[in-house]
């Protein structure tokens, strides 16, 4: 055998070696409940990148407010004045919706609504970003020492943003609704007709498993179910905007648009247990 | 020892600055891919088996990073890196077209890949057309930016090879 086929065929069997390899790394994967699981090499090498990452996040910021503050120069006067007359205006809204507050907390206690659950929330920046089409992560700024564990909920003031899927001592890793691996126990807010809300790697979550006769309607709000350990009770998730059924399904789907702009998050809330304590 | 440190070392800045800076950066809704023009860069250079095994390595490292299921990055990665190694020895390295025509066509294998066997193992649900409009324009992307890169890349291979030879 000519040394040419040899290598030829030492190539071939490297290259099939690593793909088998490869292969049955990520079906070992598939298995598991989040469908990833990495062990202490893969920690070391996360814990090793996650203050580089939030070394370059800050730089990027800091040269993103630098170029838009060159560019925002000229208008600074006018925008500063028009600020100036919203934080006015703003102030008066606040100074006249704190009694509403008040009286809504009144009426909440004579009525004897109690919170279901009492939520305490870490604030987290959002210093890195998933950069395949295909999947949605983003990686956080708080991890362990914060409190926040894995499958803590974390959301934003417009509604749900995913769970922790992993967490690091400074670091936490957000599986993002849109993902396909992520699905929602959730209900209607009008019908309380329960589904699953599930990624589908694009700008909507689709919703599985309505009754084939419930009623859900577009522009119907959808909240969390609260089933399940990870995710607290009627979080916005989002607003439907279609329903489908055809004749032979036992099911309805709904498209949902989710309440939270998952695109261009910078920074979330995350929901820690009650029995840790919170670092801020 | 000091190549496979370099590697590593710039596998791991591509890295960070996709998850970062390119992150935010994706005109029509596909970005740019460093990690792929080092890969590339390593098997026009060095040859299918250090273009599989640098392809192999950084894929794991970037699922590792970007919260992916471990090994589908591995196994696109490790094609791309084999496929840019056949070139070596083949290709005249010094045509300037080379590089961007070698990332257009590793991006779409990379991709291909990526998106079939997610597909089999049922992670990844297939939109044809909105995939593959994605996958030409991140290869068109590519194909731009490999220009300057694999020149740059080519400089340093050279670079470190002195230094080994020095150390050695």
């Amino acid at each position: 055998m000519s040394s040419n086929s040899l290598l030829r065929r030492r190539r071939l069997v490297l290259f099939l070696v690593l793909c088998v390899a490869a292969l049955a790394v990520l079906t070992a994967q598939l298995r598991t409940p989040d469908q990833r699981r990495i062990g202490w090499a893969g920690l070391a090498v996360e814990v090793a990148l996650a203050p580089v990452t939030a070394a370059a996040s800050h730089v990027g910021s800091g040269f993103a407010g630098a170029w838009s503050a060159l560019h925002e120069i000229g208008t600074l006067r006018t925008e500063n004045a028009r600020l100036a007359a919203e934080v006015a205006a703003l102030r008066q809204e606040n100074a006249g919706l704190q009694p509403a507050a008040q009286e809504n907390d009144r009426l909440r206690a004579l009525l004897g609504f109690k919170q279901q659950q009492p939520f305490q929330t870490v604030a987290a920046r959002v210093i890195g970003r998933d950069p395949s089409v295909w999947f949605s992560t983003v990686l956080v700024d708080r991890g362990t020492r914060a409190g926040v564990r894995r499958n803590d909920a974390a959301v934003t003031a417009d509604g749900l943003v995913g769970h922790v899927i992993e967490a690091g001592p400074g670091w936490s890793r957000v599986l993002l609704l849109l993902d396909p691996r992520s699905a929602v126990g959730v209900v209607v807010a009008r019908s309380r007709e329960a589904g699953v809300a599930e990624g589908q790697s694009q700008a909507t979550l689709r919703i599985q498993y309505l009754a084939r006769d419930a009623d859900v309607q577009p522009g119907d709000q959808i909240v969390t179910s609260g089933l399940g350990e990870i995710y607290p009770k009627n979080l916005v998730v989002g607003t439907v905007t279609g329903v489908s059924r055809s004749g032979a399904d036992m099911f309805q789907e709904a498209v949902v648009r989710p309440s939270a702009d998952l695109d261009h998050l910078e920074e979330l809330l995350i929901i820690v247990r009650d029995e840790r304590p919170a670092a801020q | 020892m000091i190549r496979v440190a370099a590697y590593v070392a710039l596998a791991a800045a591509a890295a960070v600055l996709q998850a970062t800076w390119l992150a935010g950066f994706r005109p029509g809704g596909a970005g740019l891919d460093p990690l792929l023009l080092v890969i590339m860069s390593v098997g026009l250079l060095h040859g299918p088996e250090e273009g599989a095994v640098v392809g192999a390595g950084a894929g794991l490292m970037q699922d590792v990073m970007n919260g992916v299921p471990i090994g589908l990055g591995v196994v696109s990665n490790l094609c791309a890196g084999f496929c840019a190694g056949l070139g070596e020895g083949r290709l005249y390295l010094e045509d300037v077209w080379l590089p961007a025509l070698a990332a257009f066509l590793l991006t779409l294998v990379r991709d291909a890949v990526w998106v079939g066997i997610g597909h089999l193992v049922g992670l990844v649900s297939l939109a044809p057309l909105a995939d593959a409009r994605m996958i030409a324009l991140s290869a068109c992307y590519n194909g731009v930016v490999a220009m300057p890169v694999f020149y740059w890349f080519r400089r340093l291979d050279r670079a470190l090879e002195r230094a080994s030879k020095r150390a050695g």
